[in-house]
């Protein structure tokens, strides 16, 4: 009995080094890159231009967070990018540069981001129609939606709240932007690791039979999984427009295949069920990191897509042949 | 003589789709049935067929290719910068590089994938990133120029047969009896059906893996081939919209994405349906916005047909329609 409990005790102390080891060793590349990007560029370690790339990271960040949770359950979303556009798309709109619109536009939003998503996660969930191809389709009926509201042009322009929370500092010290992104993360974290929700995608991602079988709706988990993805990607779109101030129609576009780099950096399996949001995090601030680094380097776009993809390759051969997860998955 | 009443099952509500579409467009539209017009969807269909084909053969694999876009962008760029002089050399180097060039990179998608045990889906999402990366290094941006006697020759006319039918029609029967008459086709649908069990009865599945995305490229590149010529010139970025059309149009013609079921018999109905559907809109008048939510909705009902077997109920309505007396096939139908 005793021995038992010290196994039990040894597997779990071995478990949070292994879990831990791949979170420090994001961290020292992230501290890595810094002290690489300060050697080419003096800049670059600058205390403002830190600010800058992790206020580039939230943005990225808080997409992530409904890519993670959808990648968890096994599933992938290729409506993030329409969805961002379409959030910043309608915060410019809604708002048209007053304070006092700002707070119904971003819950409004929110809830359409929600519905789309809720829309794909009725289909992936009931229909069983293939997340990957259902999500697509989404994106696009969300790209039309957007281009026929916005008639190709978009109108109107950010409200100073909104600036205030994507640009400025809280009391002229820390970012606005970060703040929320630390609250969100926070939630999610507590989410997943301590509620009966966040067990349950994790075992819907595991093996979504079982879960079935052992009571867990995974229907409705799924749906409700896929809206949160939709919404953290709607209100990321409305942050943006604080950002950029006015609504641009291929924002979105490049957050697409960041924010599935982000969660693959992390180490998230893309067969679901093993990973955490906290892995995301590191992986959004190696992703906008080296983007930085690209820029202060002059990498043409050319070269920026060679080294994502390649990235992408090597962290994935690394994490499979590390983990001897061989199993048949699509 | 039962495959080709169970290839009938299958194609029938495709190819009638199709057609009750097109009939439609015509009454909407007489203009619609005019040879000019006809000539027209010929040239267009044809890049929608190569590409719908070359997502085929992944997905009944039980794959599926992001990267097909990127291969179409980068064939095509090669394809317009290759010495464009007509001589017999260039010509025959335009003839091979392309087509060379895509089975390479859709054999490095297959190599990845099945040697390294990869999901294919986020395997072709990077090479795709690195190919089109190629394809923007080696023209960053759109522009280039095509040999005027192929431009000819392969939009042109021969006695007055439009020369893109022909190309599409002897390309899908060919790729039509590559999966349905040799091995290697069997093999496929054998891995896209169970892959374990496929393994066991001694196939060598990796090998087929890596040549279906082979096979892939070379569709692929055909494709980029055929667009540049059409369009005279190439744009690196150009085939992005494939990466969803390919899918949908394979969809669309009765290939399940779960991999094993399907083929490209149906492939010039899915293409013509998809293509059809976004002309009559352009016909009537409807801005472009609305056929990116109409290309969504689209795929979302083809989606929702496939995978809730709609379309097994209509094709065994319609086989109680032909052919009453073969009950033992509705057995071996699916």
């Amino acid at each position: 009995m005793n021995k038992l409990s010290t196994n039990i005790n040894n597997s779990r102390i071995t478990n949070f080094i292994l879990r831990g080891r791949v979170i420090i060793s994001l961290f020292v590349l992230i501290i890595l890159m810094f002290i690489l990007g300060g050697i080419i560029s003096k800049g670059f370690l600058s205390f403002r231009h830190m600010g800058i790339i992790l206020r580039l990271a939230s943005f990225l960040g808080i997409v992530s967070i409904g890519q993670t949770i959808v990648i968890l359950t096994g599933g992938i979303d290729l409506s993030v990018g329409p969805l961002i556009t379409m959030g910043n798309l309608f915060a410019c709109m809604f708002i048209k540069g007053l304070d006092s619109n700002t707070l119904w536009a971003l819950v409004v939003i929110v809830l359409i981001g929600a519905f789309f998503g809720f829309f794909s996660g009725l289909g992936i969930a009931y229909l069983r129609i293939s997340p990957l191809v259902m999500t697509m389709a989404v994106g696009s009926l969300v790209t039309g939606i957007s281009l026929i509201f916005s008639q190709g042009a978009p109108k109107g322009f950010a409200s100073p709240i909104l600036k205030y929370l994507s640009v400025e500092k809280l009391l002229n010290i820390f970012p606005v932007m970060i703040l929320i992104w630390i609250v969100l993360s926070a939630f999610f974290i507590l989410l997943l690791n301590y509620s009966s929700f966040g067990r349950k995608i994790y075992y819907i991602g595991a093996n979504e039979k079982v879960a079935f079988l052992s009571g867990i709706k995974t229907r409705l988990v799924k749906t409700l999984v896929y809206s949160m993805s939709g919404a953290t990607a709607a209100f990321t779109g409305a942050l943006m427009a604080g950002y950029t101030e006015t609504a641009f129609l291929g924002i979105g576009n490049a957050y697409l295949m960041w924010s599935i780099t982000a969660v693959v950096i992390g180490g998230t399996s893309l067969t679901g069920g093993s990973g955490s949001y906290l892995n995301t995090i590191a992986g959004s601030i190696i992703v906008v990191l080296l983007e930085s680094l690209l820029t202060v380097l002059r990498i043409p776009e050319a070269g920026r897509r060679i080294v994502n993809g390649a990235i992408i390759l090597i962290l994935v051969s690394i994490y499979y042949y590390s983990q001897k997860n061989k199993k048949y998955n699509i | 003589m039962k495959e080709k009443q169970r290839n009938l099952q299958l194609y029938i509500p495709v190819y009638s789709i199709a057609i009750s579409i097109y009939i439609f467009a015509g009454i909407i539209k007489p203009i619609f049935f005019t040879w000019n017009n006809n000539v027209n969807l010929f040239t267009r269909v044809t890049p929608l067929i190569f590409a719908g084909m070359a997502q085929t053969f992944v997905i009944l694999t039980g794959g599926i290719d992001l990267s097909i876009g990127s291969i179409i962008g980068l064939t095509s760029v090669l394809a317009v910068s290759l010495p464009f002089i007509d001589k017999p050399l260039n010509i025959v180097m335009w003839i091979f590089i392309p087509p060379l060039v895509g089975l390479s990179m859709g054999l490095i998608n297959g190599l990845i994938i099945s040697k390294g045990r990869f999901p294919p889906l986020i395997v072709t999402l990077a090479t795709g990133a690195i190919f089109q990366g190629i394809a923007l290094f080696i023209m960053p941006t759109p522009g280039g120029k095509v040999s005027l006697s192929i431009a000819r020759i392969v939009t042109g006319t021969m006695l007055k047969i439009p020369n893109p039918l022909i190309i599409f029609l002897v390309f899908s029967y060919i790729f039509h009896l590559i999966l349905r008459r040799t091995e290697f086709g069997r093999s496929i649908y054998a891995i896209g059906g169970n892959e374990a069990i496929a393994h066991e009865s001694g196939i060598l599945c990796s090998k087929i893996k890596i040549w279906a995305y082979g096979v892939s490229g070379l569709l692929g590149a055909f494709a980029g081939m055929f667009i540049s010529i059409w369009i005279v010139s190439a744009d690196p970025l150009i085939g992005e919209p494939y990466i969803m059309n390919s899918i949908a149009v394979a969809i669309l013609s009765g290939t399940a994405l779960s991999g094993g079921k399907g083929g490209v018999t149906g492939i010039i109905g899915g293409a013509y349906i998809y293509l059809l559907i976004n002309n009559i809109l352009n016909l009537l008048g409807i801005s472009t916005f609305y056929q990116f939510i109409v290309k969504g909705l689209i795929l979302i009902l083809a989606l929702t047909i496939s995978s809730s077997g709609i379309i097994f109920n209509i094709r065994s309505i319609l086989r109680r329609l032909f052919f009453l007396k073969t009950k033992s096939i509705e057995k071996m139908g699916e």
